[in-house]
């Protein structure tokens, strides 16, 4: 609700400076407004130290050299402190799969501390956003395409002309709605994000 | 080869596709099936053509169907972070010699000036020189083989790689036979070799797998009957000469560091007891995942000398140092 009465007045770029001294008397984390946007997703995470992975090249270990030629180039990686494990046989080149095996527990090991804050969560959110948005576009698109045609046939009939523009100035009316109804969405996400700690700390 | 139960292809038609019950009896699970259709497909992807990708992929199936080592059917050959070229009539680069050309490039970037000189005997493809030079900047190398095909294909893989080599390599490739006079670079800081190591009995045997058998030059796997003399002259088996006169060279020239492959630990410890003097202060044993995989140091003794055995696996190279 405070954030609500008080969202008229937030800049959208950088309210986290006009914001702070409130937040800290809340004892709120207080994360930027900003949409989520390609360019704004968390950074990718930073694989363990070396000391707490143990890496084993499956099937391609054992008996060995001149006399046996494999393809196989499978890297395996365990996480000793959680006891992950995770492979990876992508590429032929073994230097390329521990680079791959070891941005996999990266991953891993973010979703398993950050939970819905990891990296893949945000992205996996923001990619469901975007498929929704494109399929209400669509949607929106071929029901006025459809629209039109029924418009179309009914205007064969005397008087059709004025029936269409009419048709015509309501769908864009709607249009207008439409986006603003996305822009609310939206906001009430970041509201959302925002007050989510929040609830934690109390 | 044990036989493969007609239900693996009808599993390897309905789940990866219908061209793999063709290369299923050479790779012989699913899981190296799908892999290896997948890198054929890649393989295509990548290097574009006139003809027809469907074709072309089941040509290359097809080549490989009849067993053909896929580094052959696809011309190449991941080692470390370089692509190297193969090419019927050369030794294709094994996993465990990467494994252990990058622990060996850790042990000299650690602890040396500049500028190192590396010597490889027996090179085949050229690979250890290249990715050594690629690794520790400012190294110049010297590349040895007898064999006229893998010279030119050496230099091909220098040519292929030559964007990834920092900018001052140097490498030098020169076809000769180690067992006759050499002028080589003297004291150089590295010597390696992968010899031919095989005896003729092992080579024969169901252990050397088929393809390496029908599809591999036997000149880089087992010492010819030619060096028999040779054998009787270092007093060691024919399997093992290469290594004598190795050795040789590497108090000849002064070699600092010396590592050579082996078939296993039963030659290894056969070339650790012909080491002769005491040049030679550190002599180690690595085993098939020396870089990367979780290190296991032993400690044994062959003879007068201690042996540290690093690594998991069979025995694979013979490391000597003077340092």
């Amino acid at each position: 609700m405070f954030l609500q009465t008080i969202r008229p007045i937030l800049k959208p770029r950088n309210p986290s400076c006009f914001l702070s001294p409130l937040c800290s008397l809340l004892q709120f984390q207080f994360q930027p407004l900003r949409p989520i946007s390609r360019t704004n997703l968390p950074p990718r995470p930073k694989h363990p130290p070396e000391s707490e992975i143990e890496e084993s090249f499956l099937k391609g270990s054992g008996p060995g050299g001149q006399k046996i030629n494999k393809t196989n180039s499978a890297v395996q990686l365990k996480h000793i402190p959680t006891g992950i494990v995770v492979k990876s046989q992508e590429t032929r080149s073994r230097s390329q799969n521990r680079k791959i095996a070891r941005k996999i527990l990266a991953q891993k090991l973010d979703e398993l501390y950050n939970g819905e804050q990891s990296r893949t969560a945000i992205v996996g959110d923001y990619k469901k956003k975007k498929a929704a948005s494109k399929a209400k576009k669509s949607a929106r698109k071929y029901r006025k395409l459809a629209e039109e045609k029924s418009a179309a046939a009914a205007g064969l009939t005397p008087g059709g002309k004025e029936t269409i523009s009419v048709i015509e100035q309501v769908e864009e009316e709607e249009d207008d709605l439409d986006e603003e109804e996305d822009v609310e969405e939206g906001q009430e996400d970041y509201i959302l994000q925002n007050t989510h700690p929040n609830k934690d700390t109390s | 080869m044990p036989r493969l139960p007609p239900t693996l292809f009808w599993q390897a038609r309905r789940l990866i596709s219908p061209l793999a019950p063709l290369i299923l009896p050479v790779c012989r699970d699913l899981e190296t099936t799908s892999n290896e259709l997948r890198w054929i497909r890649d393989h295509v992807k990548s290097h574009p053509s006139p003809i027809p990708s469907k074709l072309r992929i089941w040509q290359l199936v097809d080549k490989r169907s009849n067993g053909t080592p896929l580094q052959y059917v696809l011309g190449t050959q991941p080692f470390g972070s370089l692509e190297i070229l193969c090419r019927k009539g050369v030794l294709i680069p094994r996993h465990c010699t990467e494994s252990y050309t990058l622990y060996l490039s850790t042990l000299i970037s650690s602890s040396s000036p500049s500028p190192i000189k590396v010597l490889d005997l027996c090179t085949g493809t050229g690979c250890i020189p290249l990715l050594l030079t690629f690794l520790l900047p400012s190294a110049t190398a010297t590349a040895i083989d007898t064999s006229p095909i893998s010279i030119s294909l050496a230099k091909q893989n220098f040519l292929h790689n030559f964007s990834s080599l920092p900018p001052s390599s140097n490498m030098t490739f020169t076809q000769n036979d180690i067992f006759s006079p050499l002028s080589l670079p003297s004291s150089p800081d590295i010597l390696t070799a992968n010899p031919p190591y095989i005896s003729s009995s092992l080579f024969q045997s169901t252990q050397t797998t088929r393809s390496v058998r029908h599809f591999e030059p036997k000149l880089a796997l087992v010492p010819g009957d030619h060096l028999k003399q040779k054998a009787i002259e270092y007093n060691c088996r024919l399997e093992d000469v290469f290594y004598a006169r190795i050795l040789e060279i590497a108090r000849e020239i002064a070699a600092k560091r010396v590592l050579l492959e082996v078939a296993g630990w039963e030659q290894a410890v056969r070339v650790v007891e012909m080491i002769e003097g005491k040049e030679y202060g550190t002599v180690g044993i690595w085993k098939d995942e020396v870089y990367g995989a979780t290190h296991i140091v032993e400690e044994t003794q062959i003879g007068r000398r201690k042996i540290k055995v690093i690594g998991e696996g069979e025995a694979r190279a013979v490391y000597l140092s003077r340092i």
